[in-house]
C-alpha cells in the first residue's frame, strides 16, 4: 500500500501522511540520545556516542554538540553527515544575523531559520529531508534561557527539558518525574547525566560514550558562555553523580596526580 | 579637505617591544572641522592577544569590524582554535584587496602576539599591500607626525611598562600637532599573560 | 537649512527637528514632520536630499514594522541603528546613493538606558549623549557641550534644547520656525510642545 506513496517527498499517502519525512524521523530515533534541561541559570544539553571503538582515533572536536553562535549551542541527533550541513547553515545564519544588527541572534530565531530549510525539503520534489533532529540551547535579552527542539518535517517547539533519538521515551518520563521549575545548572547537569546513564545500553558511563555541553553567563561580563566539555571534566562531573565505572588502581592513581586545570575545575564543581 | 580618507580623521600607532607589543589610537570621530564625538576607539579586539586598528572613512572602519568578525567568528568555530597575528595580517589584506577598483578608505595596522608568544605588527594600505615592520608603524591623518615621533622615541627591546611609555608620548605628541585627531587616547599593551589597557587623557581642543 | 538636535537624560531621550520644507529659496510649508516614530520606543529624525529622505525613512519604518511582527519583539534601539547604518552604508557605493542624515533617539528596555545615535548619509554611526545635524550642529554643539549632563531631568533636558533654539533664534542668519519635539523614555513616544 504505502510503497505508491513512498519514492517521493512531496507526495500525500491517501491518509494523509508525508513517508519520508516519518521514515527520516524514525532515523533519528535510532541515533545515539540527546539530552537538553532548561535551568534557571543556564541550559544543559548532554549526548551519547554511539561510535566508539578502541581503533577509533581520538578526536578532539565533538561530533554531537556545536556551538553555533556566542549565544547558542546545539545537540543533534540523527544523519552525522547532514547535521554537519545543517550546523555550517546554522553557523552562517547567526553570523549574518550579527553582521544585519551587531546584536546575537535570538535562539527561536535561529531555530526558526532551520526549520524554514528543512521544512523546503518535504515540499520540493527531487531531494530528501535532513535526517536530523537538533536542539538548540541558548540565551538572549529578549527571553534569557532558552531550550528548543526542531525536527525534519520543519516544525519546532520549545522545552524545559526534552530527549532526541534513541530511547526518547523513556528519557522524557524520567524528566518529566524529576524535573523541577526551579531546577538549576548543577542539578540540571546531574539530571542529564543520570538520564543518560538509564537510556544508554552501557552499564557505566565515561567520556568515550558521552558529550556534555553548558549555556551560563559569565559572572563578570554577564555575557553567555557556551562551553563544551573536555573528557576529564565529563569524567569529574560523572563521578561527583556516582555514575562513573569503577577505575582500575592504575587510572585512580594518575588522575590524582594530574591536578586539573583550575578554570575548567572550577566550572564543574562550583 | 573634502578627501574621504581624512573626512572623519583620527589615528592609529603599534610599537614592537621585547615579548611585548603596543597599540594606541587617539578617540575623536570628526565631520571635517566639526567634532561629533569623542569616544570613537579605533581599535578592535580580533582575539585576546591580536588586536586591530583601523584609521580612515568611519563608515568603513564600522562596515569591515563587522565583516571581520563574522570571518573571524566562522574561522573559530570550525578551527576550533584561535586565528594567528601573521594569518590575521592575510586575511585582513585579501579583504581589502577583493575591493580592489573600488577600495575601503581605510589604512589598518596589527598588533599582537603569536602562539609562540612572539611579536607581531603589520599595517596596510587601503587595498591591502601589506607592510611588516620590525619597529613600528602607524596610521591616520596625524601619520607624518606619527612617523617623526616614533622615529625619535621607539627603542629596541622595552619591555611592557617602557613601551607603553613610549607609544604614548609618541602619541600624545603626534596629537599637539594634528587637528583631526584627539580627544583623549586608549593604549593597549599586550603582554603573553595580559593586555594592559589605558585611557589618555590629552588636550581637549 | 535643515536642522535636527537629540538630547539624552535621565530616563529619556529627547529627539527635536525644524519643520520647514523648502524647494530652493522658497519656503513650500512650515508644518513639516521630518520625524518616524519606527517602534514604540524609537524615533527618526532625517534630514538632506528630499525625494531620498522620504523614499528611505519609509523604507526604514516599513521594514522595521515587519521585523516586529515576524518575530514578535521589536529590534532594540542598538540593533534598529545598526541595520540603518548599514542600509545606507551599502546604498553609499551604488549609482544612487540615498543622501540622508539620522539621528536615532531611543529607549533601550532590557537595559532601561536613553539611546542616542547620530548617522550620516556616509553610513557613519556614532553613539553620543547629543547630537545635531545641519547647520544647527555649528551653533549648538558648544552650548550643549557647556551644559549637557548624562543626569539631566526631562524639564532641564528641554530647557537646554531651548537654549540651543534660541542660540540659533539670535546668531543664524536663518529663520528656522518652530521645532517639532518628541520624548522617548520608558512609557514610550510622544510629542512634547516646547
Amino acid at each position: 500500500m504505502s510503497r505508491r506513496y513512498d519514492s517521493r517527498t512531496t507526495t500525500f499517502s491517501p491518509e494523509g501522511r508525508l513517508f519520508q519525512v516519518e521514515y527520516a524521523m524514525e532515523a533519528i530515533s535510532h541515533a545515539g540520545t540527546t539530552v537538553g534541561i532548561l535551568a534557571k541559570d543556564g541550559v544543559v544539553l548532554a549526548a551519547e556516542k554511539k561510535v566508539t571503538s578502541k581503533l577509533l582515533e581520538q578526536d578532539q572536536s565533538s561530533e554531537k554538540i556545536f556551538n553555533l553562535s556566542d549565544n547558542i549551542i546545539a545537540g543533534v541527533a540523527g544523519i552525522t553527515a547532514d547535521a554537519n550541513s545543517l550546523v555550517n547553515y546554522a553557523r552562517n545564519q547567526a553570523q549574518k544575523y550579527l553582521l544585519a544588527y551587531d546584536d546575537d541572534m535570538p535562539v527561536e530565531q535561529l531555530a526558526q531559520r532551520l526549520c524554514d530549510l528543512k521544512q523546503g525539503y518535504t515540499q520540493y520534489g527531487g531531494l530528501r529531508p535532513f535526517g536530523v533532529s537538533i536542539l538548540y540551547a541558548g540565551f538572549d535579552d529578549h527571553h534569557h534561557f532558552q531550550l528548543y527542539h526542531s525536527d525534519p518535517s520543519g516544525n519546532y517547539s520549545g522545552w524545559k527539558a526534552t530527549c532526541i533519538g534513541n530511547n526518547n521515551g523513556t528519557a522524557t518520563s524520567l524528566l518529566k518525574q524529576d524535573y523541577k521549575d526551579d531546577i538549576g545548572i548543577q542539578e540540571a547537569m546531574g539530571l542529564a547525566a543520570k538520564v543518560l546513564s538509564k537510556t544508554m545500553d552501557a552499564t557505566s558511563l565515561d567520556s568515550e560514550k558521552l558529550e556534555f555541553a553548558t549555556i551560563t553567563l559569565d559572572p563578570r561580563t554577564k555575557k553567555p558562555v557556551g562551553r563544551v566539555f573536555k573528557p576529564n571534566d565529563i569524567d569529574r562531573l560523572l563521578e561527583k553523580h556516582g555514575l562513573a565505572k569503577p577505575k582500575d588502581p592504575e587510572a585512580a592513581a594518575a588522575a590524582a596526580t594530574s591536578a586539573p586545570a583550575q578554570g575548567e575545575a572550577m566550572a564543574v564543581d562550583s | 579637505m573634502s578627501d574621504i580618507t581624512t573626512l572623519n580623521g583620527g589615528s592609529c600607532i603599534a610599537f614592537k617591544g621585547k615579548n611585548c607589543v603596543a597599540i594606541a589610537c587617539d578617540l575623536r570621530l570628526g565631520n571635517q572641522a566639526l567634532t561629533v564625538a569623542c569616544n570613537r576607539d579605533k581599535v578592535f579586539k580580533i582575539t585576546d592577544k591580536t588586536y586591530l586598528g583601523m584609521t580612515g572613512l568611519a563608515s568603513d572602519v564600522d562596515t569591515l569590524r563587522s565583516a571581520f568578525r563574522y570571518r573571524l567568528n566562522m574561522y573559530r568555530m570550525k578551527e576550533e582554535r584561535e586565528i594567528e597575528p601573521e594569518t590575521f595580517a592575510h586575511l585582513v589584506s585579501s579583504t581589502l584587496y577583493e575591493k580592489r577598483f573600488g577600495p575601503y578608505f581605510i589604512e589598518p595596522i596589527i598588533a599582537g602576539l603569536n602562539s609562540n608568544n612572539e611579536p607581531f605588527i603589520a599595517a596596510a594600505d587601503l587595498i591591502g599591500c601589506l607592510n611588516f615592520a620590525k619597529d613600528f608603524v602607524v596610521t591616520g591623518t596625524a601619520s607624518d607626525k606619527l612617523f617623526g615621533m616614533a622615529e625619535g622615541l621607539w627603542e629596541p627591546d622595552l619591555g611592557p611598562e617602557e613601551l607603553f611609555e613610549s607609544i604614548s608620548q609618541a602619541l600624545l605628541g603626534a596629537l599637539e600637532r594634528d587637528a583631526l585627531s584627539g580627544w583623549g587616547a586608549i593604549v593597549r599593551v599586550i603582554t603573553p599573560d595580559k593586555v594592559i589597557e589605558r585611557t589618555l587623557q590629552s588636550r581637549q581642543d | 537649512m535643515e536642522c535636527s538636535f537629540g538630547i539624552t537624560g535621565k530616563g529619556y531621550t529627547i529627539i527635536a527637528s525644524d519643520s520647514n520644507a523648502a524647494r530652493s529659496i522658497v519656503k513650500m510649508k512650515t508644518d513639516e514632520d521630518k520625524q518616524k516614530v519606527l517602534s514604540d520606543h524609537l524615533v527618526m529624525t532625517y534630514s538632506g536630499e528630499s525625494g531620498d529622505t522620504l523614499q528611505f525613512s519609509e523604507y526604514i519604518e516599513r521594514n522595521l514594522r515587519l521585523y516586529g511582527i515576524r518575530n514578535h519583539v521589536e529590534l532594540r534601539p542598538r540593533a534598529a541603528a545598526s541595520w540603518i547604518r548599514a542600509q545606507i552604508a551599502d546604498s553609499l557605493r551604488t549609482r544612487n546613493a540615498y543622501q540622508v542624515n539620522l539621528l536615532l533617539g531611543g529607549f533601550d528596555l532590557p537595559t532601561s538606558e536613553p539611546a542616542l545615535y547620530w548617522v550620516d548619509y556616509l553610513g557613519t554611526l556614532a553613539t553620543v549623549p547629543f547630537a545635531a545635524h545641519g547647520y544647527g550642529a555649528f551653533f549648538a554643539l558648544s552650548t550643549l557641550d557647556r551644559y549637557h549632563r548624562p543626569d539631566m531631568s526631562l524639564e532641564e533636558g528641554l530647557d537646554l534644547l531651548r537654549r540651543c533654539i534660541n542660540e540659533l533664534k539670535t546668531r543664524f542668519i536663518v529663520d528656522l520656525g518652530t521645532f517639532k519635539v518628541r520624548v522617548v523614555d520608558r512609557e514610550g513616544v510622544r510629542e512634547v510642545k516646547l
